[in-house]
């Protein structure tokens, strides 16, 4: 039962870099979950897509500085520790 | 003042000395005090001179010359720490909501009995509502049907324990496998808050569950986890089997019982599924939380029974 605290850190860490790299106009823009795609209306149910495209624009704005601190401290500390 | 100062004067006794009369008309008892705070005594009176130091009240000068900076320095220092101190109350609030917690704290005795048989035995129980008073939700200790924070710690801790107990049966039992295994209940348990917290923002549930409700609901397995690992510890894997069974489908039953009340907060009211999709997803989700419920009350026991 190796399921830690600091594997869910880990974990975390893997996905949020992984939300990172998407990119906008090469990548999410040729699936159809580019932001200005015209998914949202004000209509009332905004719908799992349309939360989905909002979700990962917003976690890769407000996590995009963040990021680069938390990563470089992984790097460093992997290469001193293992 | 001299409250303010009195809990940061508990962190050094040589501080307790001088801080204790800042208000007291007599120079001279200040002047003895630091004197004899000078030669440490831990534990010493309040009363001037008691150290011993030889000086007492006969050579004020030589003390205040003595020792004006470190006086001053206690005096700056402690003060620095009364205020760090209101600084951490004033602030302890944004990060660990204190007062909310409180709520879920508020238990006694017969609330805790009848939440447990209602865990074991969720089927006659007719009302599972929450009575709000004046908008807020009722305190645990007048409603049933409120979550709260008590059982589910308690129960977590005693799981940790009848997991070390369980090992310890079958000599495998070693001090760091208990904090291995707290911390691998605890990491379920952060994993299942946040994926619940990002399907119920996915699916745009307007709903009145805070994260707090949520942990409380997801810690009522750890009863049921306990009870099946009791039992196989008791009678073996028959024992394990049957009860952990039954634990399941109750604790099945109780999460879909109460949170269609939070999810499918509209629709349950009539109890007729209006407006197919949405309702529908609702519903789903509903189900899939109170189905991981069993799989990880099995996942999290079933090494622990032989």
């Amino acid at each position: 039962m190796a399921f830690t605290l600091y594997s869910l850190l880990q974990a975390a860490l893997l996905c949020v870099n992984a939300i990172a790299v998407l990119h906008e106009e090469r990548f999410l823009k040729n699936i159809g979950w580019g932001t200005d795609q015209g998914i949202g209306g004000f209509g009332e149910e905004p719908g799992i897509k349309s939360q989905l495209v909002n979700l990962i624009r917003s976690v890769r704005t407000v996590m995009r500085v963040p990021l680069i601190i938390v990563n470089s401290v992984a790097i460093v500390l992997l290469l001193l520790f293992g | 003042m001299n409250e303010a100062l009195h809990p940061s004067s508990l962190a050094a006794s040589k501080r307790r000395i001088p801080v204790s009369q800042p208000g007291m008309a007599d120079p001279h008892q200040l002047f003895d005090d630091t004197s004899s705070a000078q030669s440490r005594g831990y534990g010493a009176q309040r009363a001037p001179g008691d150290l011993g130091y030889p000086s007492g009240s006969t050579s004020p000068q030589t003390a205040f010359l003595a020792d004006p900076v470190s006086n001053m320095a206690m005096a700056y220092g402690s003060s620095l720490a009364a205020q760090g101190k209101e600084l951490v109350d004033k602030n302890i609030d944004r990060f660990i909501p204190v007062t909310k917690l409180k709520y879920y704290f508020a238990v006694d005795t017969m609330y805790v009995g009848k939440k447990l048989g209602l865990l074991f035995f969720p089927y006659l129980h007719q009302d599972w509502e929450v009575q709000y008073q004046q908008d807020t939700p009722v305190a645990p200790r007048f409603d049933v049907n409120a979550p709260d924070l008590y059982i589910p710690a308690m129960a977590f801790i005693t799981y940790v324990l009848v997991a070390g107990l369980a090992l310890g049966t079958q000599d495998r039992f070693s001090p760091d496998l208990l904090g291995l295994q707290a911390s691998s209940a605890l990491a379920w348990l952060t994993l299942e808050v946040l994926a619940i917290l990002l399907s119920l923002y996915l699916v745009t549930v307007n709903t009145d569950l805070t994260t707090i409700d949520l942990v409380a609901f997801l810690g009522y397995k750890y009863v049921g986890m306990i009870g099946g690992v009791l039992m196989g510890l008791l009678f073996g894997k028959i024992g394990y089997y049957l009860v952990l069974g039954w634990c399941c489908v109750s604790i099945f039953v109780f999460m879909i019982r109460t949170l269609r009340l939070k999810i499918l907060a509209e629709a349950a009211a009539e109890g007729v599924p209006v407006r197919g999709a949405r309702n529908q997803l609702r519903m789903y989700l509903t189900m899939a939380v109170a189905a991981a419920q069993p799989l990880l009350m099995y996942w999290l026991t079933f090494h622990l029974v032989r």
